[in-house]
């Protein structure tokens, strides 16, 4: 009886023992740092950090300048994200610099930065590291066209619509409602393949300092002006960077826009803020590879070598990180290709057996090394990049056609010769003389 | 003029050739001239059809222009008018050495043949 009871008593501790690891097991990827510009941010962005803690984020806040911010303990970064709600920061507390900031990107961390009319040199130059520009000090991004009513008088808090931001519904969601926004602009290098304007401003909003006259062209003008911009690093690493901290603030989730037909609409900034920032964080658009098949047509394992002429099959499983679950990806326009320096087959692969997408092909008439290669970027999705290495032999001496039948004319002189040559030697030794005999 | 010239010397040729040539010599050039045709035939059908089984259109020829050449050799050592020229080979040793060159290009036709 006492038996027992140790028993359950053990099996229980060692339940509790075991749950925390597996909390932080599946905690891994949620530990945030937010640097706030001043304690009052956590109440007027409350809004903001309640989301995020209930999609499942660990907030730790601490104000920038905080001399006790460390990023790395023995080597190993403690976070997974970083939120800089600090616009007008000029130097991190601790040991944070923006070098320590593009190592924790470096190491495959995230980054939501906002910025603002006034932005310190430190987010300048994480901006600069990340492909983006943020305009001079005191510059708004202005628009006389579209926007909101309550600001003051500066048209500096504008409206920007939803067909203004990214096409990608995993980095921007589905919201259809207009966004508001009161900060500074952006500059993107359009030649960059790495960045992409999530949300710019509409054709008629420009940047600029609202109280100076204006004597040269703005910085930015049109749709070049870019409110929040993106950047998806090659190592997967993703960088948000808001031109304005309003943007995310309570006031600005629950404002009203007045649309310029009178008619009051709630303002989309919520929906955009929990997208982007689930995007950023890596819980959305999240691709990995979890296994690759490949084999000759009929065959279950992967063979030593091929030989070419064969037919192959090749199969990959690919999962997309959806609602925190590992699901099945399903594309129609994932390409596999056979390269030997040059790719020799390059094959659209569709849906195969179960959950995996494949294709088969044959292989080309050159024997050599070649690599399965699977490359993948599309927007908002994280890149996949394979490549398998397989040696492609020639035949074998007798693998080759054994009777040709266009060689027929060919393989009867060389028998002809034979014969001609044995009868010849008959003829030639046993012949007789005439000659002799005459002339006897 | 001239074609008749050439007319009487073609005439003079074939004349000297059928009667004053001994028969082996003649049996011979039966069989050179038997080779030579198979090698034309292969030859033109090659041309026509194309090189696709390279290594047999080349077995093939080669063993035709091979058994051609040996073919002349063995008439050369035959000849009694060359004796003088082969004075320590008797004829005999050189049908020997012809059957014996025949059969190394025969092994090696075969082969290359594949």
């Amino acid at each position: 009886c006492l038996i027992h009871f140790y028993k359950r008593k053990m099996r229980v501790l060692a339940l509790l023992f075991l749950a925390p690891l597996f909390l932080g097991a599946c905690l891994a990827q949620k530990k945030v740092l937010v640097l706030l510009e001043n304690v009052a941010v956590k109440e007027t962005h409350s809004l903001y950090f309640s989301m995020l803690q209930r999609n499942g984020f660990t907030l730790t806040y601490k104000v920038a300048d905080d001399p006790s911010i460390t990023l790395k303990k023995y080597g190993e970064h403690i976070y997974d994200n970083i939120i800089v709600f600090a616009p007008t920061v000029e130097e991190f507390g601790g040991s944070l610099s923006a070098e320590a900031m593009m190592d924790f990107v470096d190491n495959g961390g995230n980054l939501l930065v906002t910025a603002g009319s006034v932005t310190g040199d430190v987010l300048r130059e994480i901006a600069s590291e990340s492909g983006f520009e943020v305009d001079e000090d005191g510059t708004y991004v202005i628009d006389h066209h579209n926007f909101d009513t309550k600001d003051g008088g500066y048209h500096t808090r504008v409206i920007s619509d939803a067909q203004n931001m990214v096409k990608s519904d995993l980095i921007v969601g589905t919201g259809k409602l207009p966004l508001l926004y009161e900060g500074t602009g952006l500059l993107t290098d359009p030649s960059n393949p790495l960045v992409m304007d999530i949300l710019t401003g509409s054709s008629t909003a420009y940047t600029h300092n609202p109280s100076l006259p204006i004597k040269e062209y703005p910085h930015t003008v049109g749709k070049a002006t870019v409110m929040i911009a993106g950047l998806q690093a090659r190592n997967n690493a993703r960088i948000v960077f808001s031109g304005s901290l309003e943007f995310f603030s309570d006031e600005f989730f629950q404002a009203e826009v007045d649309t310029g037909n009178g008619k009051l609409v709630p303002s989309g900034n919520f929906e955009l803020a929990e997208a982007l920032s689930l995007w950023c964080f890596k819980e959305r658009g999240v691709l990995r590879v979890d296994g690759i098949q490949h084999s000759r047509v009929g065959e279950g394992s992967a063979p030593e070598f091929y030989t070419i002429r064969e037919m192959v099959q090749f199969y990959i499983d690919v999962k997309e990180k959806v609602n925190g679950e590992w699901v099945p990806f399903k594309p129609t326009d994932m390409q596999l290709e056979f390269v030997r320096i040059d790719p020799f087959v390059r094959s659209t692969m569709h849906v195969a057996k179960s959950e995996l997408i494949g294709t088969t092909f044959k292989i080309p008439d050159v024997y050599g090394v070649y690599q399965f290669k699977v490359n993948y970027q599309r927007l908002g999705l994280t890149r996949i990049s394979t490549s398998t290495q397989v040696s492609v032999r020639p035949l074998r001496h007798n693998q080759y056609e054994r009777f040709i039948v266009s060689a027929y004319p060919y393989y009867a002189s060389a028998f002809s010769m034979m014969f001609g040559v044995f009868v010849f030697a008959f003829v030639f030794l046993y012949h007789s003389d005439e000659t002799k005999k005459k002339t006897e | 003029m001239s074609t008749s010239s050439v007319k009487t010397v073609v005439n003079k040729f074939l004349d000297e050739y059928t009667n004053n040539t001994p028969k082996k010599l003649k049996i011979i050039d039966a069989y050179l001239t038997y080779i030579f045709i198979t090698g034309v035939i292969q030859f033109v059908y090659c041309c026509l059809v194309g090189t696709f089984p390279f290594n047999a259109f080349l077995s093939g020829f080669i063993s035709c222009v091979a058994s051609f050449i040996l073919g002349v050799c063995l008439r050369l050592q035959v000849n009694p008018a060359n004796k003088s020229e082969f004075s320590g080979i008797s004829p005999e040793r050189g049908f020997a050495d012809f059957i014996f060159a025949h059969v190394i290009l025969h092994l090696i036709v075969v082969n290359f043949l594949g």
